[in-house]
């Protein structure tokens, strides 16, 4: 097995644009790695998204243009990969985003390399012996693992979006290669058309990724619309607290807690809810909490990562300023 | 593992996540609307609930006792009306199959698949004391004309298959079946009851309904032997419920208490709270412990009437308690109609009086007592 | 047609924590249930079953206990169970896995597709359809989130990150579903006593002529090092400025720098 003395990279494209989480990717490899960082990059002829990996500081890039591989086939860019890593040799690593692209394609060129993978990883650093140390949340983030492949190369890992930082860096010493000769073996039995998504906007509060709440403490129409405002500013979708929904344009699917939905969200802002059980059992998979109440106790801040003891109305409307 | 143990548990498995995403969302909106919303008896029949102890001659799943009152358990924790109509509708299909003859179960149990059964013995002169019932079937040729007036039926009005205690001579009490396509059968009122309102509770009004012997549960005379045989199987059942609501309180008061804090304290590190909490506890497990009891003996065919009985008298006291405690822990929020509480305490409260008063289980209970010792 | 689906057995709750003594995971108490993917990936089976006449095979590796999913599985409407069970297999890892299972897909024979849940809930990795995929040597679509089935081939949608794609793809084929694909039925009350006519086989590691280096612990990879619980479960319950105005420019720098807002939404 012929090693490679670098750290990969695998830049993750959605249609035509570069996922942020390669740039966090390229940072978080240059603070931790002691080989060469090197991004592989797949893009389409019409393409030069190397232009604005580059920023990010990466000490090679390898870019393979081919408008095939471009559209996505798990299977074609396996090939494409594997054929790669045999003219180059296996890298000491290659990591990949832990989204829906990188979960598909990552484990495909383990089985085929034989190596271990670890999925969706928080955190990564490098013991003195280049071995990838891997940390990565199971049973739904209630358990933390550490994960190492001592005796294979690459040492594969995904990795979640947004727990790293990405920073812009200029590196004077970076390397482009452009491989133009790779023979892309073709998956003739899938057929697929990508077309980037609309902005959603009628979301619901399931899926949604920021939520505004709003409780009893602001049922009157202008409170509402402040709430509203600020869900429009952010992007967000509206949730209500069980005592809103008598309100005729709310019902039980615009309800969070226990007799309404669960949410999700990255982001979940409480503005004048008090947090009592029925609320706060829905709300346990929101990622960041922030809550605004006049209630010094109020049960909700325990939940919460941030909060603003005052007038739910005015801290919103201060939010709403302030991101503009 | 054998097939029985692999059959209870996926059941059971089953009726966790139903109860999760069907049942448990809805509970309020039961209690509020007083019907069961989110087409729930729709799903509650495609899913063949009403199976579920149905003997698999009759196309039902045949699991035993103790299996049914931990299913009714689990759904009370979710929501206790659905419980108390699946309790209903089992006790009395449990009868049918006890006392019936083939002609009566091959008509009847088949139809139990998707058609509720309900057993009614309450007349508006007499509940408690059958004696004082008007009913009375009068036997012409080989048919038997069926007039009267039963009212309170768990399920009445819902159910479309209805055990009638009647007087077949002034001091003679049996047991019929009807249904409500014969010629005859009328609905009557329904009740506006305080707690589990999710129950139809209701009245039939029976005017020369016209059956034949085969409609005869068990034999003329059996009245009393087979009402107290349905006692006994609701009272096993409704400490199922009754466990299931204390449940459903432990569940929230845990939570509100672990996270509410007083002076930067959870409430739950204080002993007041701390000797509430505890005492649901200890009630909900002494409740579970008695039914759980008397459906093994009911399993085992072992005379059960004593623990059934108190395990709905047990059980029904002391969840009412445990509702009055679990308010008062969460202050004003236990005290909102907003929250399940105040509605687990008056659906709790149904079971001190329905399928036999906490009195009434208690003189059972004190009876028994004496008798095993005489 | 023959469709395998693959399913595991996950503990009901997530919640567990990790033993102070043992140093491993508590899961005293805690029943097992199909994994919830795993219900979307047989309900995708019985509605293609129900276009075509296909033959539905529910597959799992585990020890025995997991023959309750498998008759779960039978009850809501597989034709037919496969238990792989063998002390050797302890131990292993994704890759050893999925090494296991495409060996006894090979052995079943002309199976057109395989179906599994897009990840488990307890392991959360997601890597073992593209894993068995790869070993059978099939094309593989993960990520399904609408499946229909028309002229032999099959009609997949499919969403990235912000792109959503249509995809046509004959047989055989692998497919990973997501919770989006379908609304899984509840086990019928009746149909779990009808269930136990159906076969379950369980197959033992010589039952499936696998190399001995790739499977259980000497076939896997990856070691965990060490498991322990998250820090930082607690929330951080930081309180914002006093005043309204400070208290938004506090929050919205911290977000920022934290990386939940970003510049671009």
């Amino acid at each position: 097995m012929e090693l490679l003395k670098e750290n990969w990279i695998f830049a993750e494209v959605d249609l035509n644009k570069v996922n942020p989480i390669t740039y966090q990717l390229i940072t978080k490899m240059n603070q931790i790695s002691n080989l060469p960082v090197t991004v592989v990059l797949i893009e389409s002829t019409s393409e030069n998204l190397e232009d604005e990996i580059k920023e990010y500081g990466p000490d090679k890039i390898i870019i393979i243009k081919n408008d095939q591989l471009a559209q996505g086939n798990d299977l074609e860019m396996t090939n494409a990969l594997d054929t790669l890593i045999e003219k180059t040799g296996r890298p000491n690593s290659f990591v990949f985003a832990a989204t829906v692209v990188g979960r598909s394609l990552a484990p495909r060129l383990q089985a085929r390399l034989r190596t271990g993978l670890t999925a969706d990883c928080l955190d990564l650093h490098f013991e003195d012996d280049n071995t990838l140390i891997q940390t990565k949340p199971s049973y739904g983030d209630n358990i933390m693992c550490e994960i190492v492949v001592p005796n294979h190369r690459p040492q594969m890992a995904t990795v979640r979006s947004n727990v790293f930082e990405a920073k812009k860096l200029n590196n004077p010493m970076l390397k482009v290669i452009n491989i133009t000769n790779l023979k892309v073996i073709s998956d003739r039995q899938l057929t697929i058309s990508s077309k980037t998504l609309p902005q959603e906007n009628a979301e619901s509060i399931n899926d949604a990724k920021r939520i505004v709440a709003v409780g009893r403490g602001d049922k009157t129409e202008e409170n509402l619309t402040n709430a509203k405002r600020l869900a429009d500013k952010l992007h967000a979708v509206i949730g209500v607290t069980r005592p809103l929904t008598d309100l005729e344009e709310f019902n039980i699917n615009d309800q969070i807690g226990q007799s309404g939905q669960s949410v999700s969200p990255d982001i979940l802002i409480n503005l004048g809810i008090s947090g009592a059980v029925q609320y706060t059992a829905g709300i346990s998979n929101a990622k960041t909490i922030v809550s605004a109440n006049t209630d010094k106790d109020a049960p909700i801040f325990e939940y919460s990562d941030y909060y603003f003891v005052g007038n739910a109305e005015e801290f919103s409307k201060a939010l709403e300023k302030v991101l503009q | 593992m054998d097939q029985k143990t692999i059959s209870q548990e996926i059941l059971l498995r089953m009726v966790k996540s139903f109860v999760k995403n069907e049942v448990a969302p809805y509970d309020m909106e039961i209690d509020h609307t007083r019907s069961y919303v989110n087409d729930l008896l729709a799903k509650v029949r495609q899913n063949d609930f009403l199976s579920l102890m149905l003997p698999k001659e009759y196309g039902g799943a045949g699991f035993d006792g103790r299996t049914t009152a931990k299913v009714i358990n689990e759904i009370a924790k979710g929501n206790a009306s659905l419980a108390v109509t699946l309790e209903g509708h089992f006790k009395s299909i449990d009868q049918i199959v006890k006392y019936g003859n083939d002609e009566l179960k091959n008509e009847y149990l088949p139809q139990a698949k998707n058609r509720i059964v309900a057993f009614s013995m309450t007349e508006p002169s007499g509940g408690s004391n059958p004696m004082g019932i008007n009913s009375h079937a009068e036997k012409h040729g080989d048919k038997w004309i069926i007039n009267g007036d039963k009212i309170m039926i768990t399920n009445g009005g819902l159910a479309e298959i209805y055990c009638v205690l009647v007087k077949t001579a002034p001091t003679e009490l049996s047991i019929f079946v009807v249904d409500n396509e014969m010629e005859g059968f009328e609905y009557g009122k329904q009740e506006n009851f305080l707690g589990l309102t999710g129950v139809p509770v209701g009245e039939i009004v029976m005017n020369n309904i016209e059956v034949d012997d085969s409609h005869l549960l068990g034999k003329v005379g059996m009245g009393k032997e087979i009402g107290d045989s349905a006692h006994d199987d609701a009272r096993v059942l409704m400490g199922a419920v009754l466990t299931g609501i204390m449940e459903h309180e432990l569940d929230l008061v845990t939570d509100y208490a672990t996270h509410r804090k007083a002076i930067d304290t959870p409430i739950i590190q204080m002993q007041g709270i701390q000797r509430k909490v505890a005492d649901i506890a200890i009630s909900k497990e002494t409740t579970k412990l008695l039914y759980q009891k008397a459906a093994w003996m009911k399993d085992h065919g072992q005379d059960y009437e004593e623990e059934a009985a108190m395990a709905k008298a047990y059980g029904s006291r002391s969840a009412v308690k445990a509702g009055d405690d679990s308010l008062q822990i969460l202050g004003g929020y236990g005290y909102s109609l907003d929250y399940p509480i105040e509605h687990l305490i008056r659906d709790a409260r149904a079971m001190e009086i329905a399928e036999g008063t906490v009195e009434k289980m208690r003189t059972a209970i004190a009876l028994k007592e004496a008798e095993s010792r005489a | 047609m023959k469709i395998v689906v693959g399913i595991k057995q996950v503990p009901e709750t997530t919640n567990v924590k990790i033993n102070e003594k043992t140093k491993n995971i508590d899961r005293r108490g805690i029943n097992g249930v199909i994994n919830q993917y795993d219900r979307h990936a047989l309900e995708a089976a019985f509605e293609i079953k129900a276009k075509t006449n296909a033959e539905v095979i529910v597959m799992t590796m585990g020890p025995d206990d997991f023959v309750v999913s498998l008759q779960e599985a039978l009850a809501l409407g597989a034709d037919s169970a496969v238990l792989l069970s063998d002390r050797a297999f302890a131990g292993a890892d994704t890759l050893a896995t999925g090494y296991v299972l495409s060996k006894a897909i090979q052995k079943i024979n002309d199976v057109d597709l395989v179906i599994l849940g897009q990840q488990s809930v307890d392991a959360d990795t997601g890597q073992m359809g593209p894993i068995v995929a790869e070993f059978l040597d099939i094309s593989q679509v993960t990520y399904a989130s609408k499946i229909d089935i028309a002229d032999g081939a099959l009609h997949i949608k499919r969403y990235l990150e912000t792109v959503e794609q249509d995809i046509t793809a004959k047989l055989p084929l692998l497919l990973t579903v997501t919770d989006q694909a379908n609304d899984p039925k509840y086990v019928n009350v009746v149909e779990i006593t009808k269930s136990f006519e159906k076969p379950v086989i369980t197959w033992h590691a010589t039952d499936l002529n696998l190399d001995d280096d790739r499977v259980g612990q000497a076939g896997s990879p990856s070691i965990v090092r060490s498991i322990s619980s998250p820090k930082a479960v607690a929330k951080d319950n930081h309180k914002l400025a006093d005043n309204p105005q400070d208290a938004a420019d506090e929050l919205v720098k911290i977000l920022k720098e934290k990386n939940i807002l970003m510049e671009d939404k």
